[in-house]
């Protein structure tokens, strides 16, 4: 056999070039990739006396690749640097060779199968840093979810025959899962489809249900899209809608809701932990204010789920959404609690699933994927509050610090332990946002130009900021697969990112 | 969703940063949208003794289509005479860019009206006569601006 480092720097080098607005002397290639540039020196004459590569003279002079990168495979480069053989001579008659034989063709197919072209865009760097947006499925949430997709349990939950009872069986004991972490019955927990179908159905369902006692609904100025377009929707409909304002930081004015609860109002729903600036709202307060004047008081804790405490027993929650992709479950699947004796009328009429709250056939490996990832989120809630909270801080005290006019935007402490939200003078958002992926990370921003709207973040205008302020914010949430390192990288690559686009921009500091 | 050209332009604009001694500027767009174009020229006559844009920059605050407009509208009107330059229309733009998305078109006018309205100001610097479609193109440039102002 006879495979050696040669190849792989050889490769490693190439894509370096690649990625090379022009081309590139050997010296800056070999600090770039920790090569010896001696070495490099050699494995590039090789390359160049193969046609692979060329010398460009003049001021930006060095190596460029001779060709079209589309054409040129990783075959031919391995070939000219070494003899990469398996088999045995060909005098050799043992019992091996033809083992060797189909390593030998399968090792040049997997070369030729791929062109430098192809080599230079594997990015070396990939960093997913909008686990608010959605998070990956754990692996052991997927391996738990993968037996129930089995003939075992493929009855419906309403059948009598024994496919449907073990259906039904998983799926309460799934049920109760969610009571006892919740601290709630586990006849209170609805499964749904989405945090979206939780949300309408608690807009739409309680304003249907409650209408002879009144048509007037009050959320918050920073509600998710599925809020308030539900509650947008209600006024097309008749029903009055009041938007109770927030402070600089995302805390929800007590005063303002407590004047603006009136008789006929019948929900008031407001978002537990911002998905975007990350604030947590004080439920306890809430729920006494809402309780005390007899108004239902419904929570979305989509993002807060598993990332803070949540005991309904102490809590005047009258209905909460919960949502499973958020905590590394798979997509397709959230939860509705509804308070027993809560008015709520459903939005899906059909086979009267889920105590007629919600008729459809239930999504058996999603609820049991679901549960799997609260019940390790559950478990792990200290270690990962504690490892992630360092990280957020690390890195909001590191950008604000290196970056010129830069601002926190949410609260400083009461906010998730994975959401930063930083808005940057004098630059737009989604062209930080392209910027960063070049360089693998992947975030998100508040700004309108990514958005289909035009109109930069509801959420960061009602916190007070300018919409320029909004346009140049971006969020990055962390997860449970961030590390230190990811950070480091990020604080390595941000400010240059920031200074590109200042240098760009008419205005200046 | 953008282009390959795109792409390009936006990660390495042309012809942009500012200008020493600009012969005009022409500045469109607005904070609150997010989008603030200003082009710098320098106007100079050639053998014919037209003028044309001898040097053109760009500064752009906005977002990846807005940075590849400014880019590709200075690569189309550079060496230019300001009659031809008046010539480009947005959709010679977008065509440069092998095409926008359609929320993004607006990016490729705003370029075109900073150069609008570049030309405009430098009419009036040198007492060129204006056509009444010219001052119609700049009128609804400066009540654009002025609504988005409010």
């Amino acid at each position: 056999m006879n495979l050696s480092t040669k190849s792989r720097y050889g490769l490693m080098a190439l894509a370096n070039l690649l990625n090379q607005d022009c081309c590139c002397s050997v010296k800056k290639i070999s600090e770039a990739e920790h090569i010896s540039s001696d070495y490099l020196e050699k494995i590039f004459s090789k390359l160049k006396k193969a046609g692979i590569l060329k010398v460009e003279r003049g001021a930006c002079g060095g190596y460029s690749i001779n060709g079209d990168p589309k054409k040129i495979t990783l075959s031919k480069v391995v070939n000219a640097l070494e003899k990469a053989e398996f088999t045995c001579p060909d005098f050799c008659t043992c019992q091996s060779k033809s083992v060797w034989q189909k390593i030998q063709s399968g090792f040049g197919y997997v070369l030729s199968s791929i062109t430098l072209d192809q080599l230079s865009n594997f990015k070396n760097k990939s960093i997913y840093l909008d686990y608010a947006a959605s998070t990956p499925v754990d692996s052991e949430v997927l391996a738990t979810m993968l037996p129930y997709f089995s003939q075992n349990y493929s009855g419906n939950t309403m059948s009598l025959h024994k496919y449907g009872n073990s259906a039904s069986q998983i799926v309460e004991s799934c049920r109760q899962t969610f009571a006892d972490i919740l601290k709630v019955k586990s006849s209170e927990i609805i499964f749904t489809s989405s945090a979206t179908e939780s949300n309408n159905t608690v807009l739409k369902g309680v304003a249907f249900a409650n209408k002879s006692k009144g048509k007037h609904i009050i959320i918050s100025s920073i509600e998710h899209d599925c809020v308030l377009n539900s509650a947008k929707w209600l006024e097309t409909q008749g029903f009055e809608i009041s938007q109770i304002s927030v402070d600089k930081f995302g805390l929800l004015n007590l005063d303002e809701l407590k004047k603006t609860i009136r008789p006929d109002t019948i929900l008031v729903s407001i978002i537990h932990g911002n998905n975007e600036i990350g604030t947590i709202q004080d439920l306890a307060s809430i729920g006494q204010i809402c309780h005390d004047r007899g108004v239902y008081f419904h929570t979305d804790a989509s993002q807060s789920f598993t990332k803070t405490p949540i005991n309904l027993s102490k809590l005047n929650i009258d209905l909460l959404t919960a949502s499973s992709h958020k905590i590394y479950g798979p997509k397709g699947s959230a939860l509705l609690y509804i308070k027993t004796g809560t008015k709520i009328t459903p939005l899906l009429h059909g086979g009267g699933h889920e105590f007629g709250f919600r008729s459809s056939t239930v999504n058996l490996p999603a609820i049991v994927g679901f549960t799997k990832a609260a019940e390790i989120a559950i478990k792990n809630f200290d270690q990962e509050k504690e490892k992630l909270t360092k990280i957020r801080d690390y890195l909001i005290n590191n950008i604000l610090k290196t970056i010129p006019d830069s601002h926190l935007n949410g609260h400083p402490t009461k906010r998730l332990f994975n959401n930063i939200n930083i808005s940057f003078d004098r630059v737009e958002g989604e062209s930080l946002l392209l910027e960063l992926d070049f360089f693998g990370i992947a975030a998100s921003t508040g700004s309108a130009c990514s958005s289909m709207s035009l109109e930069p973040s509801h959420v960061l205008l009602a916190t007070g900021l300018k919409s320029e302020q909004a346009h140049g914010s971006l969020r990055f949430s962390l997860g449970r697969f961030s590390t230190k390192a990811e950070a480091d990288y990020l604080l390595e690559v941000l400010p240059q990112v920031i200074n590109k686009f200042r240098a760009l921009s008419p205005f200046k500091g | 969703m953008y282009s390959k050209k795109v792409f390009e332009h936006f990660r390495n604009p042309h012809n942009f940063g500012s200008m020493d001694n600009p012969t005009v500027v022409g500045q469109v767009g607005n904070l609150a949208c997010g989008d603030v174009m200003k082009l710098y020229l320098k106007i100079a006559k050639n053998k014919q003794g037209q003028d044309f844009i001898k040097d053109i920059k760009f500064e752009t605050l906005g977002c990846a289509a807005a940075i590849a407009t400014s880019s590709v509208v200075t690569d189309l009107t550079k060496g230019k005479t300001l009659t031809e330059a008046l010539k480009i229309t947005n959709k010679d733009v977008v065509k440069a860019l092998d095409d926008l998305p359609t929320i993004k078109i607006h990016c490729s006018l705003l370029a075109i009206d900073a150069l609008t309205e570049a030309i405009y100001s430098f009419y009036k610097k040198t007492n060129q006569p204006i056509s009444a479609d010219f001052e119609q193109k700049h009128n609804r440039i400066i009540n654009c601006q002025t609504r988005l102002k409010h």
